[in-house]
């Protein structure tokens, strides 16, 4: 019995677990899926304090929304006269159907909000310094493409919170300087949401900004490797002595001559030449990083399965352009952007959060000091605190403060408006 | 570096383990199937020997559920109410008794939900008979649930709900329309009522708002109509069929039941007493009726409608354009017919009527179907509260012909009119004259300005 079950391991996993050096790298080199990382990384950064994993949950969240999200779809025909039953079936007949449902809704909800923490993360210990800014500002549109990914498939259970949510969203969109209407007829298919706006969204949902968010995705981690790996924590800067920037980056000196690759590629050869301090900062990422991320991931399963299986995705009644529920509210991380619509709608649907998206891509460019340590850069730190907290108040503003007629009530006052 | 991730890895893969036969466990056990072996347990107890006992007992358990695109519902209820087209579960406990009465509507073309109301999609009990957030449609009180007949057979009378052709009729005929529109027709005032039945499935609420408007719906315009308890329930059954739903044909061919009243109706407007008599009473042109229905059978007769030539040669009976419920309905009434109601057919006959009483009579029918009985009163009389106007009362229109000239009442009716308040500092009175002009066309409002004028009273034309 134990001679069958031991071939049978041997059969999938033709030596052991790497135990030299050499094998812990080769594991790490020869592997497509993990060559990503480098065969060693430093201690630091695999501390939680460093990055808090924020990133790789993020990520780890849009693995589980395209694995329950390509079930889904299994079930679902984007068509007005048969979406809202379709989630209907799933509530009630498809096997595990709402937990399917339940999963992909709060981890989409809990991907809007990692992603938001990830950069708030990276700011704080500002990482979009050089050589870094050009990962930023991918990262900044795959924040915009995680809230576009959100918003198109808020509208797909075609309830009521569904078509009010994207009614109000589409209406700000229309705001836009220039060709806002035409944004807003380019999304719709039409002048109101209607089965052809039902399509388009399903379409943008499952195939256009997936596609787009694989793509960049894929670009924000070669970076990191090609940007000299993650920033070193901030704790590491003061016991340092060195200069604040990275380490040099050699190129070719000349473009006539021709180069070995040992002559092109950058940084210090692993194997090689090694100060024992540095030695010591390392540890090979099989199987510290490994693991390490294993546990990341899964955690944010865990927590979301543990979310999905106590709470329920809402579902109100079908979708009925006839019957505007009051308060109609945008779903919830465009409520702030709904609050200041309510004051202003040029200065708050369009100016503020225009600028605030490209104050946001052009961050790293703008702001040119090289310090990373907080006490260099206190401007910096009080704006940026400013701009996530006054983000936050304005969304709690419109989500809980918010009743009839947009006016102000305390959230125990209980109103027909719902977000979810 | 001694590292424990590997044992946490290890670990967290088995919480996860768990978490997966944790949705796997609630997946597996949803509530109906507890029904299913109850329901299967009760039919093993008539089984007579124990294989068959075993048979009955290890049925597996599915969803039922029925599809009935015609009325654009699916209703999986009989996948809990297994016994409903089961006579051996007559008086059986609920879920699973049996439903009496429905051989003509067997669920299996109606489904539950089109009579009953609830969620036909849900297969748990509460979200099912509807009482939970979100569903519009909750289950009707029993007693409730023949309003639903209106849905479909929306003219005429259904003899298992009187209800229904009596609060059709109060609607009528208390001048409903003048406030509330209903499919279209109808004043502003008041809410459109033609979902009125799907927006407001509460009977109890509806009943109370009858009997006194303002005692549910505070500052209602609508006046107090001194309904009776039994009006209001009338009225009660009659909204709750207005659902405004689309019914396949199936269904609305049925719109007028084929009952004998129906046949009646048809058989004194096609004037077939000018050339059949029944028992001698009525034209000599044709056989005489009484007995038809003896003599042949409905096929023969129902094909005898459809092309009298074919069935008997050389008849002279033209060929009326009857479709198949009128025909069913007429062969009915042919089998009920007695000389005395032929008699009473000739006397209703309407004499014939001058150019004058015709738009008289014309502008008087327009008057209650456009429902200005509702606020004028009954044949104009007036008397409908309506506070802080002069007066108190929306005005009687008997002596409008002394005040107003025929443009003058032309263009009221045409425009609407406020009422002059009482008191400048209240609120302006609830009720007020709409304007007609894109409802009545310029023949109607013609034919209402000459009822009108017709009302006021003949002595005092004198002077």
């Amino acid at each position: 019995m134990s001679a069958l079950l031991k071939d049978l391991y041997r059969s999938i996993f033709r030596g052991d677990p790497p135990s030299t050096d050499k094998g812990k790298s080769e594991l790490v080199f020869y592997n497509v899926w993990l060559h990503i990382h480098p065969a060693k990384v430093r201690k630091e950064h695999l501390k939680v304090g460093h990055t808090l994993y924020l990133g790789f949950i993020s990520f780890f969240l849009f693995l589980i929304l395209v694995v329950t999200g390509v079930a889904l779809m299994l079930y679902y025909h984007p068509h007005p006269a048969k979406a809202y039953q379709d989630m209907k079936d799933l509530q009630f007949v498809v096997f595990l159907g709402p937990f399917l449902r339940n999963m992909h809704r709060w981890a989409a909800h809990a991907m809007v909000l990692f992603v938001f923490l990830h950069m708030c993360r990276v700011f704080y210990t500002g990482s979009y310094k050089a050589p870094r800014q050009f990962n930023w500002v991918v990262g900044v549109w795959l924040l915009l493409l995680t809230l576009g990914l959100s918003f198109t498939g808020y509208l797909l259970p075609w309830d009521q919170l569904a078509y009010w949510a994207i009614t109000v969203g589409t209406n700000i969109a229309a705001y836009a300087p220039l060709a806002g209407p035409q944004i807003r007829i380019l999304l719709l298919g039409g002048h109101s949401i209607g089965d052809q706006a039902l399509l388009r969204f399903y379409v943008l949902h499952v195939c256009i900004l997936p596609a787009l968010v694989i793509a960049l995705t894929m670009v924000h981690f070669w970076r990191i490797r090609k940007d000299g790996g993650l920033s070193r924590p901030l704790w590491k800067l003061d016991a340092d002595s060195a200069p604040q920037g990275e380490p040099p980056r050699p190129g070719p000196a000349s473009a006539e001559k021709t180069y070995g690759l040992m002559e092109v590629v950058t940084g210090k050869p692993l194997f090689e030449v090694l100060t024992p301090a540095e030695e010591e900062d390392l540890v090979f990422s099989y199987p510290y990083a490994f693991f390490r991320e294993g546990v990341a991931f899964l955690l944010t399963v865990a927590a979301t399965m543990v979310v999905s299986l106590v709470w329920n995705a809402p579902l109100e009644e079908i979708a009925n352009p006839a019957k505007t529920p009051n308060p109609a509210k945008a779903p919830w991380y465009f409520l702030g952007l709904q609050e200041m619509v309510s004051h202003s709608a040029f200065l708050g649907g369009v100016l503020v959060p225009t600028l605030m998206v490209l104050a946001l891509l052009a961050l790293p460019y703008l702001d040119r000091n090289p310090s990373r340590r907080h006490a260099d850069r206190r401007l910096v730190l009080w704006a940026f605190t400013v701009f996530a907290i006054a983000n936050i108040v304005l969304i709690l503003i419109g989500t809980f403060f918010r009743g009839a007629g947009w006016a102000l009530v305390w959230p125990w006052a209980a109103t027909a408006g719902g977000h979810g | 570096m001694r590292d424990r991730m590997p044992r946490y890895f290890f670990l967290l893969s088995m919480v996860i383990l768990g978490l997966v036969a944790a949705a796997l466990f609630q997946a597996a056990r949803p509530p109906w199937k507890k029904y299913q072996r109850e329901f299967y347990a009760l039919e093993a107890q008539h089984e007579p020997n124990a294989a068959a006992k075993e048979s009955v007992l290890k049925t597996p358990l599915a969803i039922n559920q029925i599809l009935l695109p015609g009325l654009q519902r699916v209703d999986r209820c009989t996948t809990c109410h297994l016994g409903v087209d089961d006579p051996s579960m007559k008086g059986a406990r609920e879920p699973f008794a049996y439903h009496a009465g429905i051989q003509q509507h067997p669920p299996s073309k109606f489904g539950c939900t089109v009579c009953h109301g609830g969620q036909g999609l849900a297969t748990d009990k509460e979200p099912a008979h509807g009482h939970v957030a979100h569903w519009e449609e909750p289950l009707l009180p029993r007693e409730y649930a023949r309003a639903s007949c209106g849905k479909c057979h929306t003219k005429g009378d259904v003899s298992e709900a009187p209800e229904l052709a009596q609060g059709r009729r109060l609607f009528d005929t208390h001048g409903c329309r003048g406030c509330h529109k209903l499919n279209g027709v109808g004043g502003s005032i008041g809410p459109d009522l033609s979902r009125e039945g799907a927006t407001r499935r509460d009977p109890e609420w509806l009943v109370r708002h009858f009997l006194k408007p303002q005692s549910v719906s505070k500052g209602s315009a609508m006046p107090d109509f001194g309904f009776t308890r039994n009006q209001a329930r009338d009225l009660t059954f009659y909204m709750l069929s207005l659902t405004g739903e689309e019914m396949g044909n199936y269904y609305t061919s049925k719109d007028v039941l084929p009952s004998p009243a129906y046949g009646r109706q048809l058989f004194a407007e096609k004037n077939c007493l000018t050339c059949h008599a029944v028992g001698g009473v009525g034209g000599q042109g044709g056989p005489d009726l009484q007995g038809t229905a003896q003599r042949h059978s409905s096929e023969w007769l129902d094909e005898h409608f459809v092309s009298p030539t074919l069935v008997f040669p050389g008849s002279s009976m033209p060929a009326y354009d009857l479709e198949p419920n009128a025909r069913a309905a007429l062969i009915r009434y042919l089998a009920a017919a007695t000389p005395a109601d032929a008699r009473s057919i000739l006397a209703a006959h309407p004499k014939s009527l001058s150019a004058e009483e015709m738009a008289i009579e014309a502008g008087r029918l327009s008057f209650e179907h456009y429902g200005c009985v509702g606020c004028h009163g009954e044949n104009a009389k007036g008397g409908v509260p309506n506070p802080n106007s002069q007066g108190g009362q929306v005005p009687s229109l008997i002596h409008v012909a002394d005040d107003y000239t025929k443009p003058e009442i032309l263009s009221l009716i045409r425009r609407g009119k406020m009422p002059p308040l009482k008191d400048a500092s209240k609120p302006a009175p609830p009720l007020y004259m709409p304007a007609w002009k894109g409802t009545l066309n310029e023949e109607d409002l013609k034919n209402v300005v000459e009822y009108i004028w017709s009302l006021k009273p003949k002595e005092e034309s004198s002077w």
